[in-house]
């Protein structure tokens, strides 16, 4: 408007009629206020031309900025929300410079990301190996056998919790592929198809619910995959995954075709089928190739070791069972060889359970014993015997013995399948057995030369009939009467044996005799004496014990006569009898 | 190798999944599946020394109650038209159909082909139609998919135009 004015006044004296007294007016303005006018235009030339006002602060803005920022921080306060909106304008409007500028930081950083997820894919192929020695790891064994899956499979189908197994960078417009990546574990089929039925169904999606192009289709599930689609303006990136992602993953995806957008803006929009720049998009594509794997309980493997130690321990223990029974078994059968008077023809033994089949003397020693004695149950044994008779001497010898009955004083024995008899017996007893003897098996031939057979009245006869001598006055047994007296033992030994059927026994009296000469009580005295030595001398023979010895004495037998005679009385006499049990008390006191 | 997205339109069942089945897999059947929404193919072909990659979106084809939607068509950089000889009627839906494509991807290359020449003797479609169409500067092929008649020709025609015309045509609002 001032400018309008200020060119309006040489225009003016042009026309209207009052011309004349206008310029005087402003002649005389002029020349009262000339140096108010310079100095007013002066002023307005300022106010008008920030320029030259700029100039002068610019010359004291950075001191006038240090010397506030010093004093206190409402500078930067008032400062920050410009800073902050003038970065966010400038992201926008290049993003690319942006991009560009802080790529050298962002490489390392993504690299780094990478690295760690690898790292974190081989150890848990490690774990996958010591896997196979746990429990846990056999029972997934029995899986990947039952199921015909590759064990690597299987373990990470139990470990992983998700793994990004196919990233697609696909042109949102045309749905063509742009780029792929895929980790190694990963089935790829036909991506370009892929890419463009991924494309199709979204636009199918779409169009049969009739949503708005801003409502996407985010998630499409196959199976035990999952596919994430993350929308861009010009691509959108298609994630397969198996397992549950977390949330969290978006974000990286989002971050990475934030930054395909920004750095390959141009790419994109002059795409025309030509994916070749895209393949600068690897870094970001595979920085969304992440995994996460379970890891395992602590507590659990060690629970798995307990359980294998326990199982080991088991096998061990049963087998030292085993071991321990299958050597008793043996033992037992090597005995049973041993044994006269039983022979095995067949034996096995199946889980704890034993058979033996055989031949045995009925007089062998029983088996059970033997079982028991090498530490079997006889209730886990059974045996199936069939008898026989044995020709082993001491059986041969048992059954002789059960057969022929033979008397105390009988003995036997074997020699070489002859039955040798010796000792004394009735001569009822020694006729039978000497029929029956050749008749018991095993034994071909029997000799009882060595037997003595007598009848006790016989016998008592012969013992009645012995008569010791005594010299003259004397007392004392001489050797030479001794022989007899050891056939009177013998003799009452067989006695005792012949008798001991009945319930008698052998009675003896000792008679002690002298002659005439001599005064009377000086003869009874040695006849006492004489009955008295034998009595001794038979003891000594130990038949105290086998008959009952009792002791007489008698006046000098009332004869005169010859010194033969006299010496005939100087004797001692035996006189056995047979008495009933019993009555030895009785008679044993004179 | 370029990668080009190429939409196959017409009426139902004139044949459009066989011609694909027929160029990808060089099979046929007798026996008819109807397509529901899109079936995504893929076959790489030279023509011109260049090597291009041909995505197929057979697409469900036309009648009363489903229009093919312009959703399918954005970033074809061909189309192929596909009409049944034995039906007049695929004729008015082709042409429909090729006028939703060109306001949609606009003036890319496109080629029409009259299915089921095997069946000759039972044709509507005479002719005078076809001039019509070839003055309307239509390419207008024949050919059966069931005996691979013009299959291949059909499909590398098309690849042809697409290599021949600039790529800047492609580039469209
Ligand atoms: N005789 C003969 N039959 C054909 C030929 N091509 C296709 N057909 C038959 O026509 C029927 C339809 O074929 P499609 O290829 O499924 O048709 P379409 O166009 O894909 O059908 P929509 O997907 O439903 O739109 C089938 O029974 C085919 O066998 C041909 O060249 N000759
Ligand atoms: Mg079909």
């Amino acid at each position: 408007m001032s400018s309008d004015s200020g060119r309006s006044l040489p225009n003016s004296p042009t026309s209207e009629g009052f011309t004349s007294r206008e310029e005087d007016w402003t002649q005389l303005r002029t020349l009262l206020l000339a140096p108010e006018q310079t100095q007013l235009d002066e002023l307005r030339e300022r106010l008008d031309h920030r320029m030259v006002h700029s100039q002068e602060v610019s010359q004291v803005l950075p001191e006038a900025i240090a010397i506030r920022g010093v004093g206190d921080q409402q500078l930067s306060n008032a400062l920050t929300p410009y800073v902050e909106n003038g970065f966010i304008a400038a992201v926008r409007k290049s993003p690319r410079a942006i991009v560009d500028a802080i790529a050298p930081i962002m490489g390392p950083a993504i690299r780094q990301a990478i690295a760690r997820a690898l790292q974190s894919m081989t150890q848990s192929l490690n774990r996958s190996l010591d896997e196979s020695l746990s429990i846990r790891g056999l029972r997934w064994r029995l899986e990947a056998w039952r199921t015909g899956r590759p064990f690597a499979e299987v373990v990470l189908v139990h470990t992983l919790r998700y793994r990004v197994e196919q990233v697609f960078l696909i042109h949102r417009e045309t749905g063509l592929l742009l780029h792929h990546v895929a980790t190694d574990a990963a089935v790829v089929q036909d991506q370009h198809v892929i890419s463009g039925m991924l494309t199709a169904i979204q636009d199918y999606v779409r169009d049969s619910f009739g949503a708005s192009p801003d409502q996407t289709l985010d998630q499409v599930e196959v199976g035990e995959w999952t596919v994430w689609i993350e929308q861009g303006s010009q691509a959108y990136l298609a994630c397969v995954i198996r397992g549950t992602p977390p949330a969290s993953l978006r974000e990286d995806v989002h971050d990475a075709l934030a930054h395909i957008h920004a750095l390959h803006a141009n790419a994109l929009a002059d795409f025309a089928g030509d994916a070749t720049p895209f393949k600068a998009t690897q870094p970001y594509l595979e920085s969304c190739l992440l995994a996460h794997y379970e890891r395992p309980p602590k507590q659990g493997a060690l629970k798995g070791w307990i359980l294998i130690g326990l199982i080991v321990l088991g096998v061990v223990w049963w087998g030292w069972m085993a071991y321990q029974a299958q050597s008793r078994w043996s033992h037992l059968l090597d005995r049973l060889r041993e044994e006269p008077g039983i022979v095995i023809t067949q034996a096995r033994s199946m889980w704890g359970d034993y058979h033996i089949e055989g031949l045995r003397d009925p007089l062998a020693k029983a088996p059970t014993a033997l079982v028991i004695e090498a530490g079997l149950n006889p209730a886990t044994v059974k045996m199936e015997w069939a008898p026989f008779y044995a020709l082993d001497a001491p059986l041969v010898l048992a059954r002789a013995q059960s057969i022929l009955r033979p008397p105390e004083s009988v003995q036997f024995h074997i020699e070489g399948g002859i039955l040798v008899a010796t000792g004394s017996a009735s001569p009822d007893w020694a006729r039978e057995a000497k029929r029956l003897a050749v008749l018991v098996p095993g034994i071909s031939q029997y000799r009882d030369d060595g037997l003595v057979t007598a009848s006790i009245s016989a016998l008592l006869d012969r013992i009645n009939r012995t008569v010791i001598h005594f010299p003259s006055g004397s007392s004392t047994v001489e050797p030479s009467e001794r022989v007899a007296l050891d056939t009177v033992a013998a003799i009452l030994r067989e006695l005792d044996q012949l008798v001991s059927q009945s319930s008698q026994r052998v009675h003896l009296e000792v008679l002690g005799w002298t002659d005439a000469t001599g005064p009377p009580a000086r003869n009874l005295q040695l006849s006492q004496e004489r009955a008295e030595a034998v009595v001794a001398v038979l003891r000594e023979k130990r038949l105290d014990k086998a008959a009952t010895v009792v002791l007489g004495s008698v006046r000098p037998l009332d004869q005169g006569g010859s010194n033969q005679e006299s010496a005939n009385q100087r004797v001692a006499t035996l006189r056995a009898t047979l008495t009933a049990q019993g009555q030895d008390s009785q008679t044993a006191d004179p | 190798m370029i990668q080009k997205k190429i939409c196959m339109l017409g009426g139902f069942a004139v044949g459009k999944t066989s011609l694909v089945r027929r160029f990808v897999s060089n099979v046929f059947s007798d026996q008819y599946q109807t397509t529901i929404g899109v079936t995504v193919e893929k076959k790489c072909v030279t023509v011109a020394s260049q090597e291009i990659m041909m995505v197929l979106w057979d697409l469900y084809g036309e009648d009363e109650f489903q229009h093919v939607r312009d959703l399918y068509l954005r970033g074809s950089s061909g189309y192929i038209v596909v009409m049944d000889g034995t039906r007049k009627d695929t004729l008015q839906t082709a042409l429909a159909l090729q006028q939703t494509a060109a306001n949609t991807v606009g003036p890319v290359p496109f080629v029409s082909i009259i299915n089921k020449a095997d069946m000759r003797s039972e044709w509507e479609i005479d002719e005078h139609v076809i001039e019509q169409l070839r003055d309307r500067s239509w390419t207008v092929l024949f050919g059966s998919a069931k005996l691979g008649q013009g299959v291949d020709e059909l499909f590398l025609n098309l690849a042809t135009q697409m290599v021949q015309r600039p790529p800047l045509s492609n580039t469209h609002p």
